[in-house]
């Protein structure tokens, strides 16, 4: 249900949102604004975290590829 | 604002972004012949001697012609220490057989049993390749390997995503499929099969392997010049061997909770006490929506993140993430990072067998799959060289506190730890250069 909401809500406020021209993308285009600005760190969050609990993944595929789950 | 001014406000932050950046802009990975790289070395350590490793990683980035990208990631993880065998304290000490079936080792009175024989390095690659399909479509494929001492992992993946709306909505679409082989020293135990004396193989078999398949569906929309926001949904599917070949259950009394006292064979060593190795289903269907913004309140850059995940073995989790990434000078940025976790525990949780019972079809009493909350703090510091590239240190702490079900608990296990806490701290270096 909470998922629904979430998704409920984004879904609201992309339909809200306004269209960003090619030339107004000075803010997003700085790196730190990428969502995969730091896929190192991502990647070994994802790993640590599935070795200690029972979620994975969500951002991208899930972790796996290790015997420590 | 009007449209004259929203374009000078527009020329005007472009060219002070160009101005302002030129000098430390990190590693241009959009430059084409160009190899950029991303390494970072990593200290993971849990309190009172339990998982210690360490791990470096290096990925490499190689940018042709056309926006064509091939990325390399190498990794090797050293993983040393104890960790939790599953088995309850007890006020006895207490003995197990190595999960080898080759030696024993022993757990203090009134601790959690820890299996300290544990010791692995792994390696692992990830190749992939990024290309543009025609004018709006994107292509992704991708193989990943990884080899421990008792564990091959192979996989493969695909994506391909379509922008829209002058590029502000971008769908994605994804599918990975992985095989794991997994092959035990002295073979993988029989589900819920009783710990035996060492040299007594009989309750152990060969290899076993699961296999993976992943789903994901996506929707990238950018909110605002300053303001980009991504929902992913997630489906997999496991399937095969999902037990953990190195966690046990005691089976205990059912009325002072103490676990069945046992003993070796003659002219043997083995447990002291009556331990049944764990079992799992065999399929596993996990599902999880992920959301996530990212929004610049100027030069500062806030994240956050929210997930919730639920699978059929009756775990259900959600995690909030939240960082600030705040400029100092015009080289340097700090950034506080804020995780929280909370999960359910599976319907086959249970923290210990009751002796004269009939045994379950599953049962695992891992503290991974049972009721916990983490939280996890840290700060990052980075800086960009004169150079053009980029380093970083991260300092974390990660928190785990869980409890077991009050119907779980039987007699004594009431005034010993049933679910211990688990401490870790996490420093990570990064070194981002191109070449």
């Amino acid at each position: 249900m909470k998922a629904l909401v979430v998704l409920g809500a984004v879904l609201l406020a992309s339909g809200c949102a306004s269209t960003v021209q090619p030339w107004e993308r000075d803010v997003l285009a700085r790196p730190e604004m990428s969502l995969d600005a730091d896929p190192l760190d991502a990647t070994i969050d994802d790993h640590i975290y599935f070795s200690k609990e029972a979620s994975s993944g969500g951002r991208g595929f899930g972790g796996g590829g290790c015997g420590c789950n | 604002m009007c449209e004259k001014d929203s374009l000078s406000a527009t020329l005007a932050a472009a060219t002070c972004a160009l101005l302002g950046t030129a000098i430390v802009a990190p590693v241009s990975a959009s430059e084409t012949d160009r190899w950029s790289f991303d390494s970072s070395l990593l200290y993971y350590g849990e309190s009172d001697d339990r998982v210690q490793d360490v791990s470096a990683a290096i990925a490499a980035k190689r940018a042709f012609d056309d926006e064509r990208y091939l990325n390399l990631t190498l990794t090797a993880d050293t993983l040393t220490g104890a960790s939790a065998s599953g088995a309850t304290a007890l006020d006895r000490p207490q003995t197990f057989t190595s999960p080898s079936g080759k030696k024993t080792y022993t757990t203090p009175a009134g601790e959690i049993p820890l299996d300290d024989t544990f010791l692995d390095t792994r390696f692992a690659l990830n190749v992939g390749w990024t290309q543009p399909l025609a004018r709006l479509y994107t292509f992704s494929a991708g193989l990943s390997f990884s080899t421990e001492y008792d564990y091959t992992h192979l996989g493969a993946n695909l994506g391909l995503s379509r922008d829209f709306n002058k590029r502000n909505t971008t769908l994605a679409a994804g599918i990975a499929w992985s095989q794991d082989d997994i092959d035990p020293e002295g073979g993988a135990p029989v589900p819920l099969s009783q710990m035996l004396d060492v040299g007594n193989n009989a309750n152990k078999r060969g290899t076993d392997s699961k296999d993976v398949l992943d789903l994901l569906l996506g929707v990238t929309q950018v909110l605002g010049r300053n303001t980009v926001v991504r929902v992913n949904y997630s489906y997999s599917d496991s399937s095969g061997y999902l037990t953990d070949p190195f966690k046990t259950l005691s089976v205990v009394d059912p009325v002072t909770g103490d676990t069945i006292a046992r003993t070796a064979a003659p002219g043997l060593t083995g447990p002291n006490g009556v331990y049944r190795y764990e079992s799992r289903p065999d399929s596993r269907v996990k599902q999880s929506l992920y959301a996530e913004v990212k929004h610049a309140f100027g030069a500062p850059v806030l994240y956050s993140s929210l997930r919730f995940m639920t699978d059929d073995w009756g775990i259900d989790s959600e995690t909030a993430e939240v960082r600030l990434r705040w400029p100092i000078g015009a080289a340097s940025y700090v950034e506080p990072q804020l995780r929280y976790y909370t999960q359910s525990e599976a319907d086959f949780y249970r923290a210990s067998l009751v002796n004269g019972q009939a045994l379950p079809q599953y049962a695992s009493a891992d503290f991974r799959l049972g009721n916990f909350d983490a939280i996890t703090a840290g700060l990052k510091f980075g800086h960009h060289t004169a150079g053009g590239n980029e380093w970083s240190t991260r300092v974390e702490y990660y928190m785990q506190s869980g409890d077991v079900p009050d119907n779980q608990i039987i007699g004594n296990q009431a005034r010993r730890e049933q679910f211990p806490d688990l401490n870790a701290v996490i420093v990570q270096f990064n070194y981002r250069f191109g070449l």
